[in-house]
């Protein structure tokens, strides 16, 4: 039985296969928010839009779920770049921002009372610190040598998808995240920090577009569906480059309207 | 404090040195070549005992005879021998190489035929063998002949006859043959093979060379 999904080198089919570690991730996925809601429940604040919360969170999880199962698990992890460039908006990107946004502000109350996670957390997740691991984990996890190091096995596969994830939410938590306080980190300092990584050229992002021959082995060898590798290739570069940047873009949208509001609200209590 | 002023040093030099890494990545990626900085040797596989083109006359998808020797005569001929309906390697290795091949310059493109004989003559007929090579270069010839021949051809280049494996609960058979594209020089002679897992760079590297006679 296969518990993760990965470059199997083999005829595609479309036989359904289960991908069970996909499975028990996000049944403990869902297990974990259950136990934090009921814990921030108590919380007036936290409970004022839980239905809103709870949407996010199912987007999230569906999200994960419709990348990493069959039959976009297998076809990204072996077939074609261009699904491996989606599952990476999916898992690295969107899901992480959304699983964010669901959790209640008291859901992380909880680090307030652990002062060494809380310290390791300051420094992680500060912008610059977010900044520097998103884009590296970004650029090593697309760099031909190590996809076609890691793609062909499961624990190479979960690595890579969890490094995406890791890096995802490391990335959106000064943005989203309550916990730690930075008053340094105002709106326009998020919306600078989200345009700019929208607008960065990264390295991987260039290779796909502007290398001449395929420079991930595994799916230029790989059987059909896969094919004309190079042009698989450029798409999967596009889908990188105008996908971040659209999702970003969203993420700029959502801090400017918060912006708005709280700018608002403040002036509705002065008067 | 002190503990404080460490640990923010420490975490000065963790930036730092994210930012050094994150900068090498980035010249790295624009100064590598995609064909990963060889030069000056073959990619291919070279053959031990080089062989002469075998004698063999096929008939193309006009219908037409094809004499391989003399129709490819002073050419670079990659001969590969396999089937349409291959599930993996047959329409990887084309589709590498035709991608390649329609990049190539003229005066090296123009010096090399690409022939593909089939080794499941019964149900690639001419017309399904010429449209299925046309999804990678309307130039690559496509032959078919009677096992018997191919087979024979094959053993006075060394390489392992076909082998007709039946499929299973009533799918349709697979075939075994060679996974190698053979490259015969301008000479009629092969010095290189091209196992399963060559490149686009790799040959993109190799044919100007194969034609020059290296």
């Amino acid at each position: 039985m296969q518990w993760w999904c990965f470059a199997q080198q083999e005829p595609w089919t479309w036989t359904w296969r289960p991908l069970v570690g996909v499975w028990v991730g996000l049944v403990l996925l869902v297990l974990a928010y259950r136990r934090l809601v009921r814990r921030a429940s108590a919380d007036p604040e936290s409970r004022k839009t839980t239905r809103w919360r709870r949407a996010a969170f199912a987007a999230g999880v569906f999200l994960l779920w419709a990348s990493l199962d069959w039959p976009l698990g297998p076809l990204g992890a072996g077939y074609l770049a261009s699904v491996h460039m989606s599952q990476f908006l999916a898992v690295g990107l969107a899901a992480p921002a959304l699983l964010l946004l669901s959790l209640p502000p008291a859901a992380f109350d909880g680090l307030l009372t652990r002062p060494r996670t809380l310290a390791v957390l300051e420094e992680v997740t500060s912008p610059l610190s977010a900044f520097f691991i998103f884009n590296i984990v970004m650029t090593v996890s697309h760099w031909p040598g190590v996809v076609d190091a890691l793609m062909p096995t499961q624990l190479g596969s979960f690595m890579l998808d969890l490094a995406w994830f890791a890096g995802g939410l490391i990335f959106w938590w000064p943005v989203i995240a309550p916990v730690p306080r930075r008053a340094a980190f105002p709106p326009l300092g998020k919306i600078a920090y989200l345009a700019l990584n929208a607008f960065l050229i990264r390295p991987p992002f260039a290779m796909m577009v502007f290398s001449q021959h395929p420079i991930y082995s595994i799916y230029e060898l790989a059987p059909p569906p896969g094919g004309d590798a190079l042009g698989d290739q450029q798409f999967a570069g596009a889908i990188m480059k105008i996908g971040s940047a659209w999702i970003l873009f969203v993420g700029v949208v959502v801090v400017f309207k918060q912006w708005v509001r709280s700018e608002s609200d403040a002036e509705a209590r002065g008067t | 404090m002190s503990g404080d002023r460490g640990a923010r040093a420490r975490i000065r030099r963790l930036r730092a040195i994210g930012l050094v890494m994150l900068v090498g990545i980035s010249v790295a990626a624009c100064g590598v070549p995609a064909d990963g900085g060889r030069r000056g040797e073959l990619r291919g596989w070279v053959i031990d005992t080089p062989v002469p083109k075998p004698d063999l006359t096929l008939t193309d998808t006009n219908g037409e005879a094809f004499d391989l020797r003399a129709e490819t005569e002073g050419y670079l001929t990659l001969v590969f021998f396999g089937y349409t309906y291959c599930p993996d390697v047959c329409p990887v290795h084309m589709a590498n190489l035709g991608a390649v091949f329609g990049d190539l310059i003229p005066e090296v493109r123009d010096r090399i035929k690409v022939v593909f004989v089939s080794t499941d003559p019964e149900r690639d007929t001419p017309e399904r063998l010429r449209s299925w090579l046309d999804n990678f270069d309307r130039s690559f010839v496509g032959l078919r002949g009677s096992l018997e021949d191919i087979n024979a051809a094959l053993s006075t280049i060394l390489l392992p006859g076909v082998a007709v494996i039946p499929g299973e609960h009533g799918s349709e058979p697979l075939i075994g043959h060679p996974s190698a594209i053979l490259a015969f020089g301008p000479d009629g002679t092969a010095r290189v093979r091209y196992p399963f897992g060559v490149r686009q760079s790799d040959w993109a590297h190799d044919l100007p060379l194969l034609v020059q006679g290296f």
